[in-house]
């Protein structure tokens, strides 16, 4: 890949900072494990060497990024903190914070050297530089991205929202974006990311790292709605401490090539993870979910419920691992992975993985490939409904039971809407 | 209205209905009973427009127009209804939104605008009155954890909501108590206007106590081999089937 060959002379242009070191030894794995080829296990069905561009390029400048004028949806009927990335910097103009004690949230790049103590302890400790290819990369190169802190005890009563929007003068560049979020013991808080593409062609590869203390709370809702033509590879790899609850669900309605690994690793007895997905994908589409739950310790519970909807030649990928390790006795875990081909040329591979080296659990996953059901397509076509919106009716049918596990009202709403939007249909 | 001339039709190998012909016209209310295994219900989806069964010879023409070239969504905006045997349950589908699609189907059909939210709920209120639904059936998911006695309630409802030309009743009093049997006969007289007309397809005489028809047709063998009045729904029950079947020489 062109962007692999000049790496060293990208690398340099990069300022020292409190970072400098853990992005030295990342660029160094990231020499070592190259992209991944198909024959990589984890990369198998999503050839990711053949869907990133010849000519991409990994610029660290923030100054040629500048903001586009596109329209860009920030929200506004939905009160909360707005953090706007323009091709992957933050933009203090369309951002508005609210300020609330205990509640820090903006630029990583510029809060970075304010909090070292916060980054020292967590900046790069949920993701894998040595094994995961794209984590080294991205922390080689991530320049800015959100910082979410919340403090001890403290519940933020308003959601954050990471609205990272694209435009036409990023096309060309390999964006590497990063959060780092972190929850405190007893802290509480609602965050949703949003991606846009405004323009043409884009490709970015964006980790959250997100800790969650104990007994606190992140809900994290993940939005790739208007994205085209992107190609993204999203890692969002969340540890949870005692009595920890996590919730994250991850909407793809659209994007030529995506890679989402959700990664949530159960580090205190009596966390939870809830895990949910619904992906649509149509043309060419290609989205794949990659999901991991690593039980290290007993009396943790994990909930995965991942949906797909595939037409046309689109192809899904859904590869759910539940590792339950030697001590982590007294696990729950269950998996759920549906997917439904709208079209004859629509494919997706469901790989579930289950490893369980303790002997007292109880895990269960259950896969699912199948179309529309027939019947329930008659019944709506029988009371004047054309065959178009009645599926898509269906459609809607079956993956809003996804948007109705979303904790917050508003968005809740907005995501139907958008959803009826992506399927044509209006009631 | 409904015109069907010596209708053959197949689903797999097995032949079921071998050269039926009806005539329906508006105003009328005709009732088709017989055995099981008559070709009753494979009649009804015929019309409504269900794929599974093979016309192979015969037509079917409804206003003039040859319903077999329709899809079933045309047919029902051209105002044919079916209310089913067996409603569909569809979890996630609001009965509400399901309804709104409908008349606005119909309404696009007919060059008409979007129904006004207010009209909307204003005429869902005054239909779900006529077969006694409680207003919390309508936020619910389609027939989710119905009753079957709910189910065909609703199947009346949505009658009542797209005010169908002709409303085909296929075996809609199969497992319904006496009360619920009252409600939905309440309902389709109510519903019941010169212009409009019923074909009630049914295995007893029962229902025909409270909605009288005006023709009673028997089928058997995928034909109709007697029509008479209500009488002969009378007759039917008081004799069963086996006379029928000595006539017909079979």
């Amino acid at each position: 890949m062109a962007f692999t060959d000049n790496i060293e002379s990208a690398f340099e242009t990069i300022g020292k900072d409190n970072l400098s070191e853990v992005r030295k030894t990342a660029l160094e794995n990231f020499k070592t494990l190259g992209i991944p080829s198909a024959r990589h296990e984890e990369w198998k069905y999503t050839n990711i060497k053949t869907k990133l561009k010849e000519n991409l390029k990994l610029v660290a400048s923030a100054e040629s990024q500048v903001a586009g004028k596109a329209k860009i949806n920030v929200f506004k009927a939905i009160e909360g903190t707005k953090l706007v990335f323009i091709n992957g910097y933050f933009s203090p103009a369309q951002s508005t914070i609210t300020p609330q004690s205990g509640v820090v949230s903006g630029s990583l790049k510029e809060l970075r050297s304010q909090y070292t103590e916060v980054f020292a302890k967590y900046f790069n400790k949920a993701t894998d530089s040595t094994t995961e290819n794209f984590a080294a990369l991205n922390t080689a190169f991530a320049q800015d991205g959100a910082f979410i802190y919340i403090q001890k005890n403290i519940k933020a009563t308003q959601p954050i929202f990471i609205i990272n929007v694209y435009d036409a003068a990023s096309s060309d560049v390999f964006t590497q974006t990063r959060n780092l979020i972190v929850a405190e013991d007893g802290a509480e808080v609602n965050i949703v990311e949003d991606f846009q593409n405004t323009g043409g062609e884009k490709t970015y590869n964006h980790v959250a790292e997100i800790f969650i203390g104990k007994n606190a709370e992140v809900n994290y809702t993940y939005l790739q709605i208007e994205n085209k033509q992107t190609t993204s590879i999203n890692s969002i790899e969340a540890k949870l401490e005692k009595d920890a609850r996590y919730h994250i669900s991850t909407l793809t309605f659209e994007g030529q090539t995506v890679r989402n690994n959700v990664n949530a690793y159960m580090e205190g007895e009596n966390a939870i993870a809830t895990l949910n997905g619904l992906y649509l994908g149509k043309e060419t589409a290609h989205i794949d979910s990659h999901i991991l739950v690593d039980h290290r310790v007993p009396h943790c519970d994990s909930h995965q419920v991942y949906k797909g909807v595939l037409d046309d030649e689109s192809t899904g990928v859904f590869n759910g691992k539940i590792f339950v390790r030697k001590d982590a006795q007294k696990t729950n875990a269950f998996q759920s992975s549906k997917a439904i081909l709208l079209s004859e040329d629509a494919s997706v591979n469901s790989k579930p993985q289950l490893e369980i080296f303790a002997d007292d659990v109880k895990c269960s996953h259950g896969a699912a490939i199948g179309q529309i059901n027939k019947n329930e397509l008659f019944y709506l076509r029988a009371r004047g409904i054309d065959e178009a919106t009645a599926r898509g009716i269906l459609t809607y049918a079956y993956g809003s039971s996804i948007i109705d596990a979303i904790t917050l009202p508003e968005l809740k709403d907005y995501l139907y809407t958008k959803l009826k939007e992506r399927l044509n249909i209006a009631f | 209205m409904l015109q069907i001339k010596n209708l053959h039709a197949r689903v797999g190998d097995k032949e079921i209905l071998k050269g039926l012909t009806l005539t329906v016209n508006a105003g009328e209310v005709h009732a088709i009973m017989g055995p099981n295994g008559t070709g009753k219900s494979t009649l009804a989806s015929i019309i409504a427009g269900k794929e599974e069964y093979e016309v192979t010879a015969g037509e079917v023409t409804f206003n003039g127009k040859n319903i077999l070239e329709m899809s079933a969504d045309e047919r029902a905006r051209e105002g044919v209804f079916l209310a089913f045997q067996y409603p569909v349950e569809i979890p996630g589908v609001s009965t509400t939104n399901f309804m709104k699609a409908a008349v606005n189907a119909k309404r696009k059909h007919q060059g008409l605008e979007p129904i006004v939210a207010k009209d909307f709920l204003k005429m869902m209120n005054e239909k779900r009155q006529l077969v006694e639904l409680d207003k919390s059936y309508l936020s619910r998911s389609i027939n989710e954890g119905f009753s079957g006695g709910e189910k065909k309630r609703n199947e009346i409802f949505q009658m009542a909501m797209l005010d169908p030309m002709l409303s085909i009743m296929d075996e809609t009093d199969s497992g319904l108590d006496i009360d619920a049997l009252r409600i939905v006969a309440d309902g389709v007289n109510k519903l019941k206007t010169k212009d409009n007309a019923f074909l009630i397809i049914t295995h007893y005489q029962r229902l025909l106590n409270y909605i009288v028809p005006d023709f009673v047709h028997v089928m058997y063998d995928g034909r109709i081999v007697k029509t008479g009045d209500k009488n002969l729904a009378l007759k039917m029950e008081e004799r069963g089937y086996d006379w029928i079947k000595e006539e017909v020489g079979a």
